[in-house]
């Protein structure tokens, strides 16, 4: 054979990685030397597959680094390895539990790599990931796959959700989850099903549904990851996206580093990135919200789940030591649910009677549950008792403040949503408490009188009831309602949009110089509707064929009076002034009767705009974001959004007040809680100074000369002295000429 | 003036940073203590001393355990010893450990590192008797086929010689073993690089990865095994056992004639082509037991990449040339006998 020239990395001793790149830069050359390598990968597999266990190390190359190169070079020899992948899920299938673990990663991970190749379907590694990762006793293994497993459904969701992946994925974890109650095996579900709850990759009722059957199972740890997950998925899922958000590239910084900085591809590459990544996320600021249910909205007969809940774990069993914090979390979903979806499951309330003692552990969790099942459409004989009973074992002058207070707290948490729960001796008794030297005892007393000044004066007494009140009661507005009445609906917000309204309308009337106050303004706003009215009118009235479009007919969809203005329409007069004369009749207690009227009128005598509408939601947003406000913080109890739960430490409120005074350390930790962590108080000027330091960047030219070592000005400040006259002019008239060209190198254009 | 910068500078120094620099030894700081030790003995309090020499099969399976040391020397030395022991064994004595306990430690040596090791396990093998070998001949075939494709050309080439070795000693079991055929087929094929069309012809501008071996003429080396190996697979039978049974059946009447097929085979694994506890078999993983299966198999996937081969190795001439006209000749024969009788 004639010698060949070995070319210089030819000589060197050949190793795989060396012979995997030659490969992918030339995969045809290559083909013979792929080839024997494949045949030795397929000598060791037999080799390991005779004696799985006892697998030796072979010589310089081992199976392991075969897999690995194998995988790495896939996609250039599909027809070779078209049984590579099989071979592999095999291999880890059957053998996982006595491969060395260093193999059994290399193979995860090549799986995987193949996926990325699309050498193999996500369906198929997932089938292949998962029932290893219920399986195997090896903890390190299984963190592997959980993280493999997730991060493969997540960019299999990247780009558009994969509904086939999803729905065969969650099957798998719904029958995981059924098919036997008592193992722990489906933890995993959970914690799957979890993560990418959290991640908003799945936030469909399937998801919700395998949790539903979680939280039935048999197996305690099981049954509690299901329960947390209906109390804080949601929460959980709303931080994650915050901390999204949070993450944002400063776009002018790079920007401005990159044109002060060395160029390098690298660094080229590096803000090229940053700035896609910026472009990304100002898209999705453009994009409408995603719109997406909590959990506990999601789920399909609540009703059922609640009662199976309730009769599985709550009911049955007695709460002892070992079981107390599940059958919390249990207690708190029921009653969540039932507070929610409005159920109705009658045992639980009596169920709850044996647990209002003050001696009991996590007593004011009790009381929060009990809150928190409580609802308009609940019975008020059945919660009665109840009341009576936290009335009798914690209210008393005999108890200890915060028991005290606790208790009033409870009632008056029950009562905000059955007011007819209470009856009337009870509550003059409670209301007595407001006199309580205690202070949390007196602010929870004061609370529950103020809940019933407004939802049932009537059975304070006469002395309680205050101004509002009593006069509400003499003019027969203030009923109480009866139970299972409903509210008429209502457009959430109106009442604000017919002030915002009146106040313009005032505005506009002073600027004219009118009365403010003048009833007679309404007319305009009158006019304005029947304007559009009318034209209404006109188009309707020769409808009877055609509909005649006139071109210049526009619909005045803002609420600008001028148009209005121009053509009042006699009905429009006649109806003005028919008000006009009514409204001056009428007297002050009579005209305010009406004002409320027309209020709640406004959606049934206008046509709402788009513009009035969109005003109506920037005056929601606006009173959402007043009432979040410390001031307003607390003032409605009612006020509470119906999805978030009653917790333990509302319950005791107040009844830090009770303990007496606070010591120093307290009073100081307590003061420190509100401020942001501040390391020192200093001048503005020297925080900006750190802030430019902190970002790299250089100071200031005064700085600069503030900054420069003493010896180095010392000769100029010598020969200054030195100068003659003639010295000075020249150097003061450069100045001067330097100063006016703005600077050594000038500032003209740039 | 001067008094107050130096003091001044006296006072920065105790905070300044030490100055690194890339190549030098980091500066020990001030505090440093030196912790370091020389031993300059070592006393061994007791010593395992024994009146009686350790016996030869005590020695001989130490030998056997040091056959997965660390040390090329070590092993290339233990297999030394192992051979001279076999070989020098009295006539008929067995051998000291059987092969089976051997083996699972001689394997992996295959496809040892060192050239050295290699050669001393050839001799090492050869010393073995043939019938031993004929038994474990399915646990050695998959090291040698990996030895066949190994990046290493040195490794190659003695797994080359292995084999041919293989088929001296036991060629019916090696070539109707699982996998036996088609797979070291395969291998040949590999090391040669005749696999396509376009990698055998001797202008393709094949290039091929790896070191080329210390050893000179590698392809003659396996152009020979191959010869050998075809011969034991698909060349004409000999005949002298065969037609001496045939002679010998034919001699007795019709029920008796047929006798042999209805005895025991004397084969040393009868019912291993029922692979009752093995991984199932594909094609390739098959045991192809009779001269006409082999046949039949080479001849639809191996005899036209052989013979394009053979043809342009005729051509490159010279010792290359001779060494495939021995190939050229086995391929003949069998040919020219065909799929059988």
């Amino acid at each position: 054979m004639v010698k060949r020239k070995l070319g210089a990395l030819e000589k060197v001793e050949a190793d795989l990685p060396n012979l995997q790149h030659k490969i992918r830069r030339d995969p045809k050359s290559y083909i013979e030397d792929f080839r024997a390598q494949h045949y030795q990968y397929e000598s060791h597999r037999e080799i390991f597959m005779a004696a799985p266990t006892s697998a030796t190390d072979t010589g310089i190359i081992s199976l392991r680094d075969l897999i690995d190169f194998i995988s790495h070079v896939a996609d250039c020899y599909p027809d070779i390895l078209k049984e590579f992948p099989q071979q592999l899920t095999d291999l880890l299938m059957q053998h996982h539990l006595v491969l060395e673990p260093e193999l059994r990663e290399k193979i995860v991970g090549s799986l995987v790599l193949l996926k990325k190749k699309d050498c193999i379907d996500s369906a198929t590694l997932l089938h292949t990931l998962f029932p290893i990762l219920i399986s195997t006793p090896s903890k390190t293994l299984r963190a592997l796959l959980f993280q493999k497993i997730l991060s493969e459904l997540r960019t299999a969701n990247s780009k558009t959700t994969n509904h086939k992946l999803n729905r065969t994925i969650q099957t798998v974890l719904f029958n995981l989850v059924t098919s036997d109650r008592t193992s722990s095996k489906a933890l995993w579900a959970i914690k799957i099903t979890r993560e990418l709850w959290k991640r908003q990759i799945w936030t469909d009722a399937k998801t919700v549904e395998i949790m539903k059957e979680a939280s039935l199972s048999e197996n305690e740890k099981v049954t509690s990851g299901g329960v947390r997950f209906f109390l804080g998925g949601d929460r959980e899922r709303e931080e994650m996206e915050d901390e999204d958000s949070d993450a944002d590239v400063d776009v002018g910084r790079i920007r401005h580093q990159l044109g002060i900085n060395k160029k390098t591809k690298k660094k080229a590459r590096v803000a090229e990135k940053a700035m896609a990544l910026h472009k990304k996320k100002e898209k999705k600021k453009g994009q409408p919200h995603p719109l997406n249910f909590s959990a506990l909205h999601l789920l399909h007969d609540p009703q059922g789940f609640a009662d199976n809940l309730f009769n599985k774990h709550l009911k049955t069993a007695k709460i002892n030591q070992h079981n107390r914090e599940h059958k919390l979390l249990v207690m708190q979903l029921v009653s969540r649910l039932v507070g929610l979806h409005q159920l109705h499951i009658m045992p639980l309330y009596s169920w709850f009677q044996k647990y209002l003692v003050p001696k009991e552990a996590n007593v004011t969790s009790y009381l929060a549950s009990l809150a928190q099942a409580t609802h308009e459409l609940v019975p008020p004989d059945v919660l009665e008792p109840l009341i009576q009973k936290i009335a009798n074992e914690f209210v008393s002058e005999a108890s200890a403040g915060e028991i005290a207070s606790a208790g009033l707290n409870a009632i008056r948490e029950i009562c905000v949503r059955q007011p007819l729960a209470m009856n009337e001796t009870l509550l003059q008794d409670l209301v007595m408490y407001k006199k309580s030297k205690d202070k949390g005892v007196m602010m929870a007393s004061k609370g529950l009188l103020s809940l019933y000044r407004n939802v049932g004066a009537d059975m304070l007494k006469k002395r309680d009831r205050g101004k509002e009140a009593a006069m509400g009661l003499r003019s027969g507005d203030r009923e109480q309602k009866r139970f299972g009445q409903q509210e008429n609906g209502g457009i959430e917000g109106l009442e604000l949009l017919e002030q915002w309204k009146a106040d313009e309308r005032r505005k506009r009337r002073e600027e004219n110089g009118l009365d403010p106050d003048a009833e007679g303004g309404s007319d305009e706003e009158e006019a304005d509707w029947d304007a559009w009215n009318v034209e209404d009118d006109e188009d309707s009235d020769d409808s009877g064929g055609w509909i005649n479009v006139e071109s210049d007919a526009e619909i005045d969809f803002s609420d600008s009076e001028d148009e209005g203005k121009d053509r009042p329409s006699k009905k429009a007069k006649q109806e003005a002034e028919a008000k006009n004369s009514e409204a001056k009749d009428a007297e002050t207690q009579k005209e305010s009767n009406e004002e409320a009227k027309k209020i709640s009128n406004l959606a049934t005598t206008r046509i709402l705009t788009p513009a009035d509408l969109a005003k109506l939601a920037e005056l929601r947003a606006q009173a959402a974001v007043d009432s979040s406000m410390p001031k307003g913080r607390r003032a409605q109890l009612g006020d509470r959004h119906v999805d978030d739960g009653l917790t333990a430490e509302e319950i005791e409120g107040l009844a830090s007040l009770s303990k007496g005074k606070q010591t120093r350390e307290e009073r100081i930790a307590h003061a420190r809680e509100g401020k942001t962590d501040r390391s020192e108080h200093k001048s503005k000027e020297a925080r900006r100074k750190e802030r430019k330091e902190e970002q790299g960047k250089s100071t200031t030219n005064k700085e600069k000369a503030r900054r420069k070592n003493f010896l180095m000005t010392l000769g100029k400040a010598r020969s200054k002295n030195k100068r003659s006259l003639v010295e000075t002019r020249a150097v003061l008239k450069a100045h001067h000429d330097r100063a006016k060209r703005g600077g050594k190198r000038g500032n003209v254009g740039n | 003036m001067g008094s107050s910068a130096k003091r001044k500078k006296e006072k920065q120094k105790d905070f300044q940073k030490p100055k690194l620099k890339v190549g030098k030894a980091k500066a020990k700081p001030e505090n440093f203590t030196d912790t370091s030790f020389r031993a300059k003995a070592i006393t061994l309090n007791q010593q395992s001393l024994h009146v009686a020499a350790p016996t030869s099969n005590s020695q001989f399976s130490h030998f056997l355990s040091l056959l997965s040391s660390k040390s090329d020397t070590q092993r290339r030395d233990s297999l030394a010893h192992l051979t001279t022991a076999i070989a020098s064994r009295p006539v008929n004595q067995p051998l000291p450990q059987p092969v089976s306990v051997m083996l699972p430690n001689l394997l992996p040596l295959i496809l040892d590192s060192s050239n050295n090791v290699r050669t001393q396990l050839l001799k090492f093998l050869r010393t073995l008797p043939h019938n031993d070998v004929q038994d474990h001949v399915g646990q050695l075939l998959p090291y040698v086929r990996a030895g066949m494709t190994h990046l290493a050309a040195d490794i190659r080439v003695s797994a080359v010689e292995i084999l041919s070795w293989m088929v001296e000693a036991a060629g019916e079991n090696v070539v109707s073993s699982a996998g036996g055929w088609v797979k070291t087929m395969n291998c040949f094929l590999s090391v040669l690089g005749w696999h396509t069309e376009e990698s055998s012809r001797w202008s393709s501008n094949r290039a091929s990865f790896g070191k080329s071996g210390s050893k000179g003429k590698p392809m003659i080396k396996v152009l020979g095994a191959l010869a050998e190996f075809l011969d034991a697979g698909i060349g004409p039978p000999s005949g002298s056992s065969d037609s001496s049974d045939q002679e010998q059946s034919s001699t007795w009447t019709f029920p008796l004639c047929q006798t042999a097929h209805h005895m025991n085979t004397e084969s040393t694994a009868p019912y291993a082509y029922l692979n009752l506890f093995g991984q199932p078999r594909d094609e390739e993983g098959e045991m192809y037991e009779t001269r006409e299966d082999r046949y039949r198999v080479f001849q639809t996937r191996f005899l036209p990449a052989l013979d394009r081969g053979l043809k342009s190795a005729r051509e490159e001439g010279g010792e290359l040339g001779r060494a495939s006209s021995s190939v050229n000749k086995v391929l003949k024969e069998a040919v020219a006998y065909g799929p059988g009788p």
